[in-house]
């Protein structure tokens, strides 16, 4: 846990106050003491925080995957989530960051930001070597009219089609190949509809969950069902690759953690209701 | 306390139905002289021995300005509305009980020992002030009303004084007041073990004994137990009067009853189980029972004539929850389990909006002026950054290349713009819409969905204004009632074994009720004595009032911008 969190660009530590508008947060990563989560964990806005989070981002040794920022991480420090819905959604149409819905639970979504995608993207499609050339076209065809004129996480075949035929002609060996790129995958409920997702990154999902209750499962089994955060950011998930801190912020945004000041300091407290 | 003890004394006199003794009678007491000492005074003499001596105002040496005309005080509380009113003139039933309830609060603070703060003597001086501006005309009665009403709605605390004794012996999943216009009296509660009840809210049959407290207890005026075979999900009153009740089972049946012989006049028999059933309040020219079934058609049941009216099409699955619009008598909106949210004109077929939630504005409408839009399919270029998204919600736009060798799959329907929409996945939840309903207004659509997600839809436009309410789990299988209070403040919504109440506007959580042991099904909120009435799995129906502490509240919340509870202690839940 030592090494993985002095691994992270997180930058100096900086009392709450002065976290609000320092763009060059990220320029100042010289030093590599770690920030106590307790002293970040509130940003003023949704665009400061995505920066922040992306910088703190773990870094993973199996798999490459660029950094990702879970929507309930962003609601558990911005203050006010209609903001940062607002945010989100002109971000999305500024095509600055795009958004994927993750098949864990019920409302998850994934923000990564466009070049941060651009580059998964290619990564995902260099490792999957298609066995006919004349198809790997498509690719081009998806990023260029796709994922520049569809902001939505989903869409649905006929339009997919119609998009991507305006660099050739689209056959549905096409629309397989990107399916098996892992580019788009179907919905379970509609044939016809596809969710954007991000390239390789089923292993994180299955840790993600598998943290999360890992998480629940370790404030669960203390005797008042809290726990102090300074010491609780010290332990190490067995299951999960991503960090705790990324839980932490998870399960505060989503509802299942609730933060409580207390004069030792911060505590993480299972929500009951 | 004393206030229950008020309290007891006027349900003692409505019952009775003689007069009460207004405590402050004009011609005994010099009525400038006693507002300007600030002390209250009281008649020995009436049921309580315990109030023959003045109480003080808690900090003497605040001035107030003389009062230039003279308020009226006196008790208001249901069957002696009226009478108080007669007697006392002009002002209005909720400004006197407001005035008589802070009143009356003086003396709970001096006599009851838990004075936590000095921030109440800034609660009288507030409610002080706002009376003297009352009198001298610089605060309208309405706005006066309105800081009233809303103080009380977002105080409300499970109330000591009034409980509903349910013998249902199921979950209870549907509570409606009656809407005859100025009296919501009477409570319509359904339950799943296919019992209906009805109780009066205004007199309370009876009062448990018990010497400090006693709470007024409703026992159902009548209560019907065997009125379907299986779970009744929804009890309506018919909205122009008292006289009819509807409900709707799962034994897919739909009745029509008479109140006063509790007969059924009419059934419908439906396809398929019912979810959920509407009628619209302003409805003129036609009286049409809207059914929501398990059945992806919404079948319209004309009471007039006793048969079905016609069916609207266009869900892809069963029906959850549906609500006719409060500003059109001929709109419909319906909530599938697909996650669709579809309006529907009944004299046109077809759908003419569908809200899908990747259409948002932020916050306000988009411009009047059409921005041009770049066609979906040609652009290459970055998509406008301007607030507004440029697809229409209505027909996803497509365009055929000539030379495609995709065989797209042919449009089976018609072309007629009604039946196209039956084309368009768009999705309002990730999961089933299980709670609609509309503000007051009209302006604004509240739905809940079981993906856990509350949204706030601007009818007009059809878009996705973004809110975003703090984390709440619904139930997934069943259909639940929301309830919005009629100034568009407050939204309250069951969540799972508590109910939430949360600001409509910001999304942030005013207050949450916890006293169910079980899921709570529904929820009402009585505008007009601003009492909310929750129904759970646990067969009770549990009433919260407002409570006068909690008023003070609200001057926080004014100082500081944000509605915080009044003994915030972290050591214990």
């Amino acid at each position: 846990m030592a090494e993985s969190s002095q691994s992270k660009s997180g930058g100096k530590k900086r009392p709450r106050s002065e976290s609000e508008g320092d763009p060059d947060a990220d320029a100042d990563a010289a030093s590599l003491q770690s920030i106590q989560l307790e002293n970040d964990l509130n940003f003023t806005d949704t665009a400061i925080a995505l920066q922040m989070m992306k910088a703190q981002f773990p870094k993973l040794d199996k798999v490459v995957v660029r950094p990702f920022i879970l929507r309930s991480q962003l609601y558990s420090s911005v203050k006010d989530r209609t903001q940062v819905d607002r945010d989100l959604e002109s971000l999305k149409k500024e095509a600055v960051v795009r958004v994927f819905k993750l098949n864990t639970g019920k409302d998850d979504h994934a923000i990564m930001f466009m070049d941060d995608y651009l580059a998964q993207m290619e990564n995902a499609v260099k490792r999957y070597d298609a066995k006919d050339k004349q198809l790997s076209d498509v690719f081009d065809w998806f990023k260029q009219y796709v994922i520049k004129s569809k902001t939505d996480v989903s869409i649905s075949h006929p339009e997919l089609c119609s998009l991507l035929s305006n660099g050739g002609d689209v056959t549905e060996k096409h629309v397989t190949l990107l399916i098996n790129a892992g580019l788009l995958t179907r919905q379970l409920i509609d044939q016809n509809l596809y969710w954007f997702v991000i390239p390789n990154i089923g292993s994180i999902l299955k840790g993600l969950s598998q943290g999360r209750k890992e998480l629940l499962s370790l404030i669960n089994r203390t005797k008042y069902k809290e726990m102090v955060l300074a010491n609780l950011e010290k332990k190490r998930l067995r299951l999960s690759p991503l960090d705790i801190r990324f839980h932490i912020r998870d399960l505060i945004g989503s509802g299942l953690l609730k933060t409580v000041q207390s004069p030792i300091g911060l505590l993480i407290r299972l929500s009951r209701d | 306390m004393l206030e229950e003890t008020e309290d007891e004394y006027l349900n003692r006199c409505a019952a009775a139905a003689q007069d009460f003794v207004d405590f402050l009678d004009e011609e005994d007491v010099d009525d400038d002289e006693y507002f300007h000492r600030l002390m209250v005074y009281h008649k020995p003499g009436g049921s309580d021995q315990t109030r023959t001596r003045p109480v003080p105002f808690p900090d003497p040496t605040q001035t107030v300005d003389e009062p230039r005309g003279v308020v009226r005080v006196g008790f208001i509380t249901g069957q002696v509305r009226h009478e108080a009113q007669r007697r006392a003139g002009q002002a209005s039933p909720t400004e006197q009980h407001f005035v008589w309830s802070r009143v009356g609060f003086v003396f709970r603070l001096v006599c009851s020992s838990r004075l936590r703060r000095g921030g109440r003597e800034e609660l009288y001086m507030w409610t002080w002030k706002a009376l003297n501006q009352r009198e001298d005309g610089s605060l309208r009665p309405s706005a006066f009303r309105r800081g009233v009403v809303s103080s009380r709605a977002s105080s409300l605390q499970l109330s000591n004084a009034k409980e509903f004794i349910s013998l249902h012996r199921g979950a209870i999943n549907s509570l409606e007041i009656d809407s005859t216009e100025g009296e919501g009296r009477y409570l319509l509660s359904a339950a799943s073990d296919g019992t209906v009840a009805v109780f009066d809210t205004h007199r309370p049959t009876s009062s448990s004994s018990s010497s400090s407290t006693s709470i007024a207890q409703h026992h159902p005026l009548f209560h019907l137990p065997r009125a379907h075979k299986f779970a009744i999900s929804r009890a309506l009153w018919y909205p122009v009067d008292t006289g009819l009740f509807i409900t709707a089972s799962f034994d897919h049946y739909v009745k029509l009853w008479d109140t006063n012989s509790t007969q059924v006049v009419l059934d419908y028999k439906l396809p398929a189980k019912v979810y959920g059933i509407a009628m619209s309040s302003i409805a003129t020219s036609h009286s049409l029972i809207a059914t929501a079934t398990a059945d992806v058609q919404v079948r319209l049941c004309d009471l007039a004539s006793g048969a079905f009216a016609h069916t609207l099409s266009g869900h892809r699955d069963g029906v959850m929850s549906l609500e006719w619009s409060s500003s059109t008598e001929f709109v419909l909106i319906t909530g599938g389990c697909d996650g669709a949210i579809r309006f529907w004109d009944i004299r046109r077929p077809g759908t003419f909006l569908l809200l899908d939630q990747s259409l948002s504005q932020l916050g306000t409408r988009p411009p009047l002026l059409p921005t041009p839009t770049p066609s979906n399919n040609e652009s290459t270029s970055l998509p406008a950054s301007s607030k507004s998204s440029s697809s229409t919600p209505i027909l996803p736009a497509q365009k055929r290349r000539s030379h495609k060798k995709i065989q797209l799959k042919p449009p089976t329907q018609s072309s007629h713009p009604g039946m196209a929409s039956s084309q368009n996945r768009a999705t309002a939840h990730y999961g089933a819409v299980n709670g609609l309903r509309a503000t007051a207004d009209g302006f604004y659509l509240l739905s809940s969905g079981s993906d856990s997600r509350l949204r706030l839809w601007d009818i007009e436009s059809g878009r996705n204004t973004l809110v975003n309410y703090e984390a709440m789990s619904i139930q997934t299988s069943k259909p639940i009632q929301l309830a919005v209070t009629p100034d568009s403040s407050l939204v309250f919504v069951p969540c799972l074994a508590s109910l939430k109440a949360y600001d409509l506007w910001s999304g942030t959580t005013i207050n949450t009720y916890r006293g169910h042991y079980e899921s709570v099904n529904c929820c009402f909120f009585n505008a007009q004595d601003q009492e909310l009435y929750t129904g759970s799995n646990d067969r009770q129906i549990l009433v919260w009032s407002p409570s006068i502490p909690a008023a003070t509240q609200i001057e926080e919340a004014d100082s500081k911008g944000g509605i915080t509870s009044i003994d915030q202690d972290n050591w214990s839940d």
